[in-house]
């Protein structure tokens, strides 16, 4: 199963909010959707949604155009809310049977998440006598109870404890190993990092960069080398001009070219009591700001 | 689709049947109808234990003096007063003007007649009250007295004289139409109700939507219906909602009329109400049918662009400001006793104020069946053009947040979705 948005173009009125904006999803995977606020992730989960239309593209599903009346997408939206009034079962039960499900199998599939997360001494409560955070699982269960296709996450993680946090990566890696596309979008790097095979950035409307995590960062010029040594200060005057500070205390060399590596490295064993050296790779945050750091 | 409306629809009727205050209000109002249609009978059990000491009356009546030129025409006036002033006792004042005015000031008088002749007077009363009519009555008697002297005096017997001035007129009414009387109050009475009625529950479908949008629920929402299931499934649960309510009321309130048909069935108003034809409260169940569901859209498709409830009241006031002038125009011409003036029939044609002015029409004039046909089809339409009209306001609305948008902006956006 493969998800794709082409050469999508969407305006609000003089404002143009997605510039030809092209991202592919394939099931079984997790994808990963950034960018600032503001920059359009929202509108693309809303065409991609069917919610409204693209003034110009398509939306593919396995190469053809999809069908929104036979594909179930689950989405867990940015601004949570449901009836803070009402009964969690009876809501719950409710959104399951819009998307097609029989009451019957509403009401066991919700009992299930329920318990799943464990719920199920809120099954009839009214919602607005939960914390928030019970309030967000309440919402998770109306993304995935009726056993969607495509599951939308919009700042999944966002508001939960540490615990919930892991309850809920486990449910999305269950998800994912059940063959579903799942798609990501969030601020928190270290989430996207750990879940997502590919992503794409997303700023000012445009899409900056996509593509498999692993191979953006391969591809990053491996030309530094990060060391930690209790020398470090003899270390950065004997390499001045071309050392970096890192994090905690750490400095990073700057080489001319990728090949200087090897003989670097080895120098510098030799020479200093090093306690740690190894070739930098960039963290999804520094590349996160690198693309969508200078402009809305 | 027609399955999501079905869920849609069985889910906010719920909402509204389990209301504790929509429970409470049909149950307060059912309560209040039943306290006035009983109010008779109970106060009849009290009348009976107290009717041993109900004091005499009679001897408390206000005074009225009169005084003539001479004492044989003093006394023909109190006779003639006295039979037509039945609420008055009246006596011939002993004393003289001055005397007159003096019992008036103290009260023991409450008004008097000084009359120079039998055709000029001059009335004093303490304090001339709104309603006072006492002079119009004593021209009446003064003029009619004089008639009889005169006819007298022209060779007549006074029974010859008083036969021919009340001669008596036999008059019938045949009413090939339709008795305006007769229908004024049910009339009013139930477009009183068609009018408060449809704007209450159109305000309910806009309070509803606004619900949903300030509580996030709609983000949710929006992507698991299609709006025009979400739209005329609330607007069809609203409807029914309001069936219900008032069934409930206006069926207590006949059943209370007929448990109490003794005490009620003098009051012509009453049961004029409740003698209204059955054809017409067909006409009255389409009418306000068809006036709720225009209303009701709009009334969504509005609470679907305001950002926060306070927003409501103020964005659907060109909406209740047509309902209102379409209100007042049919009140007006009801009460001028002409409903089919000009503006009346262009009324009854124009969709928000058809519902009214075509009813008054029906109940309280003739209308031929095309016209009827003409005007409900017209409403039927509209019905079902603004209902795909405001399922697309929707279907941009709830996506707009923070500031009210311009009716430009919307009317854009809608065209272009």
């Amino acid at each position: 199963m493969k998800l794709e948005l082409r050469n999508i173009d969407k305006s609000f009125g003089e404002k143009k909010v997605l510039k030809n904006v092209t991202l592919s999803a394939e099931g079984g995977k997790a994808f990963g959707l950034l960018g600032r606020n503001g920059a359009g992730k929202t509108t693309t989960i809303r065409i991609l949604m069917n919610v409204f239309p693209a003034d110009k593209g398509e939306v593919l599903l396995d190469e053809k155009p999809i069908n929104y009346d036979k594909v179930l997408f689950g989405y867990l939206p940015e601004e949570r809310g449901l009836y803070p009034k009402k009964k969690i079962i009876d809501q719950l039960v409710y959104f399951a049977e819009l998307k097609g499900m029989s009451h019957s199998k509403a009401v066991s599939a919700v009992d299930y998440w329920l318990d799943r997360l464990g719920m199920t001494e809120y099954r009839n409560k009214r919602l607005d006598t939960l914390s928030k955070g019970n309030q967000q699982k309440i919402q998770l269960i109306t993304a995935v109870a009726h056993d969607p296709q495509i599951v939308i996450l919009d700042e999944p993680f966002s508001g939960l404890d540490p615990v919930n946090a892991m309850l809920l990566k486990d449910v999305v890696k269950e998800i994912i190993s059940k063959g579903k596309i799942v798609f990501f979008s969030s601020h928190q790097m270290n989430y996207i990092e750990e879940f997502c095979d590919s992503i794409a950035i997303i700023n000012g409307g445009q899409v900056v960069l996509s593509g498999d995590l692993r191979e953006i960062k391969r591809n990053y010029p491996r030309n530094r080398l990060v060391v930690r040594s209790l020398q470090n200060e003899k270390i950065a005057s004997e390499y001045e001009g071309s050392v970096e500070r890192g994090e905690n205390g750490d400095i990073i060399i700057v080489l001319n070219t990728p090949e200087e590596k090897k003989s670097v490295m080895s120098k510098l064993t030799e020479t200093y009591d090093i306690d740690e050296i190894k070739v930098y790779e960039p963290s999804l945050n520094d590349i996160f700001v690198e693309y969508a750091g200078d402009q809305i | 689709m027609v399955k999501q409306f079905g869920k849609i629809l069985k889910f906010e009727f719920k909402n509204y049947i389990t209301n504790k205050v929509f429970i409470g209000v049909t149950l307060f109002f059912v309560a209040v109808i039943a306290g006035v249609m009983f109010f008779p009978s109970i106060k009849d059990i009290f009348k009976k234990e107290d009717s041993n000491n109900i004091p005499d009356v009679s001897g408390d009546l206000p005074v009225m003096l009169v005084i003539s030129d001479t004492k044989e025409n003093s006394e023909a006036v109190r006779e003639a007063f006295a039979a037509t002033f039945t609420n008055y006792e009246v006596k011939v004042a002993d004393t003289d003007i001055e005397g007159v005015k003096a019992q008036i000031a103290s009260g023991e008088a409450e008004c008097a007649f000084v009359l120079d002749s039998l055709t000029s007077y001059t009335y004093y009363v303490n304090n001339l009250s709104m309603y006072d009519n006492n002079t119009a009555i004593a021209d009446e008697v003064l003029r009619s007295i004089y008639r009889v002297n005169a006819l007298v005096q022209g060779g007549f017997t006074p029974e010859e004289a008083s036969a021919i001035l009340t001669a008596p007129i036999e008059g019938r009414i045949e009413n090939l139409g339709i008795d305006q009387m007769q229908n004024f109050f049910y009339t009013y009475t139930m477009i009183f109700a068609l009018y408060m009625v449809i704007l209450l529950y159109g305000q309910m479908v806009a309070t509803n939507v606004a619900t949903e949008k300030s509580s996030r629920a709609m983000e949710l929402l929006i992507t698991s219906a299609k709006p025009t299931a979400m739209m005329f499934g609330k607007v069809i649960a609203t409807c029914l909602a309001g069936l219900i309510q008032i069934v409930a009321i206006f069926g207590s309130a006949l059943l209370f009329f007929n448990l109490n048909g003794d005490y009620w069935g003098g009051n012509a108003i009453v049961s004029s109400i409740f003698g209204m034809p059955a054809g017409l409260f067909v006409y009255m169940l389409i009418f306000f049918i068809l006036g709720y569901f225009i209303c009701s859209f709009m009334f969504g498709a509005i609470g679907s662009t305001a950002s926060k409830l306070e927003d409501i009241n103020t964005s659907v006031m060109p909406i209740t400001m047509i309902f209102v002038a379409g209100f007042m125009v049919v009140v007006f011409s009801m009460s001028s006793g002409n409903v089919d003036t000009v503006l009346m029939k262009v009324c009854s044609y124009i969709p928000f104020t058809s519902p009214m002015a075509m009813f008054t029409r029906i109940a309280m004039s003739t209308v031929s069946i095309y016209e009827i046909g003409a005007s409900i089809a017209i409403l039927v339409v509209s019905v079902i053009g603004v209902g795909i009209l405001s399922a697309k306001i929707y279907r941009v609305g709830v996506l707009l947040y923070g500031n009210k948008p311009k009716i430009g902006s919307v009317i854009k956006a809608v065209l272009k979705a």
